[in-house]
C-alpha cells in the first residue's frame, strides 16, 4: 500500500512535470531564439505614451540575449502610417520591423514578408514552431493581420473596442430601482442601441440633481463619445457592424478570391440609420465630444462627467480607472460588448520589411514582441491588451479580478463571439484601407457637427470611397448597387 | 592717352600678361555680384524650383506612390474645381486671410500708437508682448486646446469659478473663428512692434508743422501718420498673406480639420501624406502656390508704387 502510494506519487510528480513541460514549451520565450549572425541594427516604430514606454524593457531584453542593437522611434499613433507608408513605398529599408494597424495590412502586403515564408526560411523550427504560437492568440485578431489567407502581421495590442458603463452607478439600488419605475425593464449594460438611449437620456442631468443618493456638483452626461474628426469612423464601424452591414460588401468566389467590392444599398441604408442615430447620440454627450478624441473620453468617465462611453477602446480602461479610482471613491467601471455586439477591432502589429536588410533579427523581433511573456508584461504594467489567449487566460485566472480580470474575460468572451465576421469586413480585404479609412474620418464629421445632411455625407462617402478604392486597389473593381 | 602710357613692367607686367585666376575672376568687379548670388540661387534651385517642379508635374498624373506615375492631363484641376471640399477650404482660408489681417492691423496699428509714447514700464511690456512670437505655432496650438477644451479646459474653469455658463469655442459655427483668434494671438505682436518701429522713424518736423497749422490728431494721422505707414502696412499685408494662406499649425493640435476649420493647407496635407494621393495633392497645392502668387504680386506692385519717390 505504502510502496503504491509512493508510486503514485511519483507518477503524479512525472505527470505535472510533464504538464507543466509542455505549458512551458507552448511559450515561445527569448530562449528559444537562436544565436543571430547578422547583428545588423534593426529599426522600427513604437507608439509614444507612458504605457507603450513599457516596451522598451522588452526590446532591451531582446538586444542583451540577442546582441543585435534595436533603433526604437516613438511616434504617435496618428503620425505613423504617413511616416512608415513613405519609407514602405521608396524601399528604404529604414523600417526593418513594421508597425501595422491591422486595416492597412492588405495594403502594404506587397511589401512585407509573409510570415510563413520567413518563419520556414529563418527558423529553425519552421513555420511550425510560429504556427504553434499563433494557436494562443485570438483567431479573430489574427485574421485582422492577414492579406488574401496569408499572416502579415502578428497582434502587439488589439484596439478591440468595448462599452464602459459605470458599474457602482449600475449597481446602486436607488438608480435601479428609479430606471426600472421610468422605463418598465430592470438597468443593465445595453445590448442594443435603443437601451442605450434609455439609459442615455436617464443618467444626463443637472448640476444639483441626484445621483446615488447625493447631489451633483456639476453637469453630468450620459454619453461620451470620441466624435471628433479623428476616429469618428471607428464609432460609425461599431454600429454599422452591429446591423450586420459594412461599408463595402466584400464579395469573393467559392476559392475566397475576391471577386468585387460593392457597396450594397443595405450598406448605405445601414450607414445612414448609424449616422442619424450617432448624431442623435450627441444630444446627450458634451458638447465638447465634437472635438474629441479617446482622452477626452477616458477624462469624462474618469473624473466622473459621464455614465456610460458606448463605443471606446478596451486598451483605456485601466487609464481611465486609475483617474476615476482618485476623482470618485468607490467608482468603478465595467466592460460589456457595444450595444449590438459588435466592437470593431483590429490590433496594432508588427510584420517584416522585405526591404530589410536584418530579416532574420527583425522576425524573432516580432516573436518576441508578440509573445506570450512580453503579452503578460504589457497587459500587467501597461494595460495594453495583446491579441493573445493565453495571456487573457492566465490574466482571468491569477491576475486581479479587477480590473485586468475583467477586462481578460471580456476579450475572451467578445472574440468567440464576433470571431466568424472578422475576414470579410471590408477592412480587412483591401489594398486601400489607409486611405479609405482616413477618408472616412473627414467625410462622416460634417454629418455629426450639422454642417451637413446625413444623406449629403452618405452620397459623398459613397462616391469617395469607390474612387479612392479604384484607385489604389486593382484587385477588384468597387461599385455602388443601383 | 593709352598709347603715350609708359609700357608696364615687373610683376604688374607680368600680371597683365598671364591669364586672371579663377578667385581673380570669381571676385573682379564684373562678376563679383554672381559669385554672391549663384550660391543663393543653386539653393534656391534644389530646394524651392526642384520640387515646385516636380510637384506641377506630379499635378498632372495620377500617383499613389505605388508603381509608375499616369499622365492624366488637365483630370486633377477640372476634379479640383467640382470639389466641394476643396472649394469650402479655399473660402474659409480667404475668410481667415480677411478676419486677420484687418485686425492684426487695426488693433496692431493701435496698439503701436499707444506705445508709441512714452511710459512706465515700456521696456517689460513691449518685451512680454513678443513672447507668443517666439512660441512654436505648433505648441500654441497644443496649450490652446488645453485651454479651450470645453469640459477640462482652463478658460471655462474660471468661467464657471466667476459664476458665468461654459462657452464652447468649439461648435461649428464659431470654431473657425476661434481659429482666427488663436493665429491672431500669435502674430499680433508682429504687425504692432512694425508699425512701432514705422511710427519711430517718422520724421517730427512734418508733425510739428501741422500742430503748429491747427490740424487736428485725427486729421494728422489720416493724413500723415497712415500716408507714411502705408509702405509698412503693405509689407505686413504681403508677408501675413503668403503665411496665411499656409495657416496649418492651428488645426494640428485642436480640430484637424473637423468642425468646420478646414484650411487650404491642412487639405493638401491631407491628400498628399494621409491620403498619399499624390497627384491631386500636387494640383492643390499648385492651386494655393498660384494664389498666393497672384495675391502676393499684386500687391506688391502696390507695396512698389507706394515706395517710389513722388515727383
Amino acid at each position: 500500500m505504502k510502496l503504491r502510494s509512493i508510486h503514485a506519487m511519483w507518477g503524479l510528480l512525472l505527470m505535472l512535470g510533464f504538464a507543466s513541460r509542455t505549458y512551458a514549451q507552448s511559450n515561445f520565450s527569448l530562449n528559444d531564439v537562436p544565436e543571430l549572425k547578422n547583428k545588423r541594427a534593426i529599426h522600427l516604430i513604437l507608439e509614444t505614451g507612458e504605457a507603450h514606454g513599457k516596451a522598451i524593457p522588452v526590446i532591451e531584453a531582446f538586444t542583451k540575449k540577442t546582441g543585435v542593437p534595436v533603433q526604437v522611434e516613438r511616434v504617435a499613433s496618428s503620425g505613423v502610417y504617413g511616416k512608415e507608408n513613405v519609407e514602405l513605398m521608396a524601399g528604404t529599408g529604414h523600417y526593418d520591423v513594421v508597425y501595422v494597424e491591422t486595416s492597412w495590412t492588405t495594403e502594404w502586403s506587397d511589401y512585407l514578408f509573409k510570415l510563413k515564408d520567413l518563419a520556414n526560411k529563418v527558423d529553425p523550427g519552421k513555420y511550425a514552431s510560429l504556427e504553434k504560437d499563433m494557436a494562443n492568440m485570438s483567431p479573430s485578431i489574427l485574421a485582422t493581420g492577414q492579406a488574401y489567407g496569408n499572416q502579415m502581421v502578428l497582434p502587439f495590442y488589439t484596439f478591440d473596442m468595448t462599452m464602459w458603463v459605470r458599474q457602482d452607478v449600475f449597481d446602486d439600488p436607488t438608480e435601479k430601482a428609479n430606471f426600472k419605475a421610468k422605463y418598465g425593464y430592470e438597468l443593465a449594460a445595453a445590448k442594443t442601441w435603443d437601451q442605450l438611449h434609455d439609459q442615455a437620456a436617464f443618467f444626463t442631468r443637472k448640476k444639483g440633481e441626484m445621483l446615488k443618493g447625493q447631489p451633483l456638483d456639476h453637469d453630468l452626461f450620459g454619453l461620451s463619445m470620441q466624435a471628433g474628426a479623428y476616429q469618428d469612423n471607428d464609432e460609425t464601424t461599431a454600429r454599422l457592424w452591429s446591423m450586420d452591414a459594412d461599408w463595402v460588401t466584400v464579395q469573393k468566389d467559392s476559392s475566397g478570391k475576391i471577386t468585387k467590392f460593392v457597396i450594397t444599398k443595405k450598406d448605405k441604408e445601414a450607414l445612414k440609420a448609424a449616422l442619424t442615430e450617432y448624431k442623435g447620440d450627441l444630444q446627450w454627450d458634451s458638447p465638447g465630444a465634437l472635438t474629441a478624441n479617446f482622452d477626452f473620453v477616458v477624462a469624462q468617465i474618469g473624473n466622473g462627467n459621464a455614465i456610460i462611453a458606448p463605443t471606446i477602446w478596451a486598451n483605456c480602461t485601466t487609464w481611465a480607472d486609475g483617474i476615476l479610482k482618485e476623482k470618485v471613491p468607490g467608482g468603478k467601471i465595467g466592460a460589456y460588448p457595444t450595444p449590438g455586439g459588435h466592437p470593431y477591432t483590429g490590433a496594432w502589429s508588427y510584420g517584416v520589411a522585405k526591404s530589410t536588410k536584418n530579416p532574420e533579427a527583425a522576425y524573432w523581433l516580432v516573436r518576441y514582441l508578440t509573445s506570450y511573456e512580453a503579452g503578460v508584461r504589457m497587459f500587467k504594467e501597461a494595460g495594453l491588451i495583446p491579441g493573445r489567449i493565453d495571456v487573457m487566460e492566465t490574466v482571468a485566472k491569477d491576475g486581479p479580478e479587477y480590473p485586468l480580470g475583467m477586462l481578460a474575460k471580456y476579450h475572451i468572451n467578445i472574440w468567440k463571439a464576433t470571431g466568424a465576421n472578422i475576414p470579410n469586413y471590408y477592412y480587412y480585404n483591401t489594398k486601400a484601407g489607409g486611405k479609405v479609412y482616413d477618408n472616412q474620418i473627414y467625410v462622416l464629421a460634417p454629418a455629426l457637427t450639422g454642417q451637413k445632411t446625413v444623406d449629403e455625407v452618405v452620397e459623398d462617402l459613397t462616391k469617395q470611397t469607390i474612387d479612392l478604392q479604384n484607385k489604389f486597389d486593382k484587385t477588384a473593381s468597387c461599385v455602388e448597387e443601383k | 592717352m593709352l598709347s603715350n602710357s609708359p609700357p608696364l613692367t615687373g610683376p604688374l607686367a607680368e600680371r597683365e600678361a598671364r591669364k586672371p585666376t579663377i578667385w581673380e575672376t570669381l571676385t573682379s568687379e564684373r562678376y563679383f555680384r554672381w559669385t554672391l548670388l549663384i550660391p543663393l540661387l543653386v539653393l534656391l534651385a534644389i530646394f524651392m524650383l526642384y520640387p515646385l517642379i516636380y510637384s506641377i508635374y506630379f499635378s498632372f498624373h495620377d500617383w499613389g506612390m505605388q508603381g509608375d506615375p499616369t499622365f492624366t492631363g488637365l483630370h486633377n484641376y477640372r476634379q479640383l474645381v467640382f470639389d466641394e471640399n476643396f472649394l469650402m477650404a479655399f473660402r474659409r482660408t480667404l475668410e481667415v486671410l480677411v478676419i486677420c489681417i484687418v485686425v492684426e492691423l487695426g488693433v496692431g496699428l493701435g496698439l503701436a500708437l499707444l506705445w508709441n509714447r512714452d511710459f512706465r514700464g515700456q521696456n517689460v511690456v513691449r518685451g512680454l508682448s513678443l513672447l507668443p512670437l517666439l512660441v512654436a505655432p505648433l505648441i500654441l496650438s497644443l496649450l490652446w486646446n488645453f485651454i479651450l477644451d470645453f469640459n477640462f479646459g482652463a478658460l471655462n474653469h474660471v468661467l464657471q469659478a466667476i459664476g458665468l455658463p461654459k462657452l464652447n469655442l468649439w461648435k461649428p459655427s464659431i470654431a473657425l473663428f476661434t481659429i482666427c483668434g488663436m493665429t491672431i494671438w500669435q502674430w499680433l505682436p508682429f504687425s504692432t512692434f512694425v508699425l512701432l518701429a514705422g511710427l519711430k522713424s517718422l520724421p517730427r518736423d512734418v508733425f510739428e508743422a501741422a500742430r503748429v497749422d491747427g490740424a487736428s490728431r485725427w486729421y494728422t494721422f489720416r493724413r500723415l501718420t497712415l500716408p507714411m505707414l502705408t509702405p509698412l502696412i503693405m509689407i505686413i499685408v504681403v508677408l501675413r498673406s503668403m503665411w496665411l494662406i499656409r495657416l496649418f499649425d492651428p488645426l494640428f493640435g485642436t480640430t484637424r480639420g473637423g468642425v468646420n476649420t478646414e484650411l487650404l493647407d491642412w487639405i493638401t496635407y491631407r491628400t498628399s501624406f494621409v491620403m498619399f494621393d499624390i497627384g491631386y495633392g500636387s494640383a492643390m497645392a499648385i492651386v494655393s502656390w498660384a494664389v498666393t502668387m497672384a495675391l502676393c504680386l499684386v500687391m506688391f506692385r502696390q507695396l512698389m508704387k507706394q515706395m517710389a519717390p513722388r515727383t
